[in-house]
């Protein structure tokens, strides 16, 4: 891996001890109380008008996961700005490349149905936060691109596929997916893929319809609806998860200064895994 | 007046409202009568029953009566003065709270002189009132206090409870960076799905911006919290915990991208128009377009797409 870190650094970087099993802090609440969210469970699904903050969203995630202890970060960013800070981090960045992309679901898959024999194997079902085992996350934003613009029909019919296979696979192996697109609906995502993703973030809608395809059918009609958040108000947003009612949340925000600044950080404090990955092991028989 | 005409009546003109007062008075005497009955007669029975173990029979039912009728004397008394002591009940952080005050007023004027008593006094209401989060936190406790009579009008006023007029037990509040929540015990003949449809009245009478309800306890119905909005904070800037975590001055790593040059409409060339790593140039075009319209091209007007969106979740 090409990476300019000076390998003359000095101090010895602590990590900041963060792990995907924590709640991960993603904004506040209409009641000013902060709202977190288990990701490694559950599969998100961000959505809303263009400039809504779904992007917003899902950098929080990201720079949660960066700087998280035995994480790996799986990104897909067609747009390349939004995701493109932390593609020194990721095992693997998928820009407008469909080829690509199809090819890291592929090992995704293999990955996660290896780890399920593993699991059997171990006679459990579910990962846990012992294992030993790393978190993989996928994050996609502008997931429409691939699924509607770039490659042939045929290879977007495919990279659908494969992320419906992930989508349902990945929740209990470590493997979970987030996911950021404009409008849901069945032209843009096959409903099938949709509907997997458990949590969902409606950012600004332009009409009920819009909200209620996001969050799900009926949500509209009971006063839920994303079209009532204001065009200025960017980041606001309904999250649908814990607790089955959606609320009104406001995403935290990170500039692009502190998404550079986490990255770096993190790559430093990973820094000998990302570049040497045996120096972790020797440097503990070392120790001990 | 039959029984069952004022309730009859109840939504249909102002005078009613009296009718129904007029009602749980009259209950409450018979309530107070019912109560003093029962008391004497059961207090009576138990004492005679425990005094006739010692004493000669007549004797203990003699003792019974004098044991009894007090008793009742007095449950009828508390019965009668209820609505009093429920509204001094209500009262109570507000008398507490004057009490103590006025005390302290009068212990500083009486021990010290005047020039300290004014100079103390302004400290105690100056310096809250000069520090703003100290005054914030007096202004939503203040809040708190006016929230629970509000809401008490609002049952009181047109949430139409039981039959005996018992109102819902507003328990404690405290401040919220929004305005107040607020805990509520319903009595029978409510349910959060009644006051759900009357929210904005609610709001109105808390002098509020909005209000939710929402279920304070998973396994009790009765037990509510009220969220009352005063203030908008989902337009606030929020910052992330992340920021704190790292430290800023980590050194910079970045692999070399190569940048294109050609960011200008002119720099690119008929021929080559494509999507970066595209797979057919040529077909690309309409096999998007036909995904976005979707795959019905005759009939696909706003409308039916809306109606496939929708159907699509059935
Ligand atoms: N949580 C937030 N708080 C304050 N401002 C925000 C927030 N999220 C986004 N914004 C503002 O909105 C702008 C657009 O946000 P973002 O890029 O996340 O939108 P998006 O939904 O990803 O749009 P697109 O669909 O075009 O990718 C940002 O540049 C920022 O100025
Ligand atoms: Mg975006």
């Amino acid at each position: 891996m090409t990476t300019t870190i000076p390998t003359t650094a000095e101090a010895v970087p602590v990590g900041p001890g963060l792990s995907m099993f924590d709640p991960i802090f993603i904004g506040i609440d209409e009641f000013g109380q902060p709202v977190y969210l288990d990701v490694i469970y559950r599969n998100l699904l961000t959505a809303g008008e263009p400039g809504g903050g779904k992007s917003g969203l899902i950098n929080n995630i990201c720079g949660h996961a960066a700087l998280c202890d035995n994480t790996r970060l799986v990104l897909f960013d067609a747009k390349l700005v939004e995701l493109g800070p932390w593609r020194d981090l990721a095992d693997a960045f998928i820009g407008p490349d469909i080829d690509q992309g199809i090819d890291v679901l592929r090992r995704l898959l293999v990955v996660a149905t290896n780890r399920y024999a593993w699991l059997l194997a171990n006679r459990r079902r579910k990962l846990a936060d012992g294992d030993g085992m790393s978190v993989i996350v996928t994050i996609i934003d502008e997931l429409a691109m691939f699924s509607t613009v770039l490659g042939t029909k045929a290879q977007q019919e495919e990279f659908s596929t494969l992320l419906r296979g992930l989508v349902s696979l990945g929740r209990a192996c470590g493997m979970p997916v987030v996911a950021a697109t404009q409008r849901p609906s069945w032209d843009i995502i096959p409903a099938s893929l949709r509907d997997l993703f458990g949590y969902r973030a409606a950012f600004r809608c332009t009409s009920l319809n819009s909200s209620n395809i996001i969050l799900g059918q009926g949500w509209a009609e009971q006063g839920y609806t994303a079209s009532d958040i204001s065009p200025t108000n960017q980041g606001a947003a309904y999250l649908l998860a814990e607790g089955g009612v959606p609320r009104r949340i406001k995403a935290a925000y990170l500039t692009d200064t502190d998404i550079y600044n986490i990255a770096d950080y993190a790559a430093w404090t990973r820094r000998p895994t990302i570049s040497t990955p045996t120096v972790n092991p020797t440097e503990w028989e070392m120790a001990a | 007046m039959s029984k069952s005409s004022p309730r009859r009546f109840a939504g249909r003109s102002t005078g009613t409202v009296t009718v129904i007062e007029a009602k749980v008075h009259r209950s409450s005497a018979r309530n107070a009568r019912m109560a003093f009955i029962l008391t004497a007669v059961i207090v009576g029975l138990l004492a005679a029953v425990v005094a006739a173990s010692s004493i000669h029979p007549i004797l203990a039912v003699i003792v019974g009566a004098l044991i009894g009728v007090p008793t009742g004397g007095l449950v009828w008394l508390l019965v009668r003065i209820w609505p009093v002591i429920r509204l001094l009940w209500w009262w109570t952080p507000e008398t507490i709270l004057g009490v103590v005050l006025l005390t302290a007023w009068v212990q500083l004027a009486n021990h010290t002189p005047t020039v300290v008593t004014l100079i103390v006094v302004a400290l105690v209401v100056g310096v809250p009132a000069a520090i703003r989060p100290v005054r914030r936190q007096v202004v939503a406790w203040g809040w708190c206090l006016v929230v629970r009579h509000r809401l008490r009008v609002c049952f009181a006023q047109f949430i139409i409870a039981n039959q005996s007029g018992s109102l819902p037990l507003i328990l404690w509040a405290r401040p919220t960076p929004v305005g107040e929540r607020v805990w509520v015990y319903l009595r029978p003949g409510l349910s959060a799905k009644d006051l759900e449809g009357r929210l904005d009245k609610i709001a109105v009478t808390c002098h509020a911006s909005t209000v939710l309800i929402e279920r304070a306890s998973e396994n009790n119905a009765a037990y509510l919290r009220f969220d009352i909005k005063r203030r908008e904070v989902l337009t606030a800037h929020v910052g992330s915990p992340l920021v704190d975590v790292i430290d800023p001055t980590a050194p910079v790593s970045a692999s070399p991208l190569t940048v294109p040059t050609a960011l200008d409409l002119p720099d690119i060339d008929m021929p080559t128009v494509t999507l970066p790593t595209q797979g057919k140039p040529a077909g690309k075009k309409p096999a998007a377009t036909t995904t976005a319209n979707g795959s019905k091209p005759a009939a696909s007007s706003a409308s039916s797409v809306e109606d496939d969106d929708t159907s699509d979740w059935i």
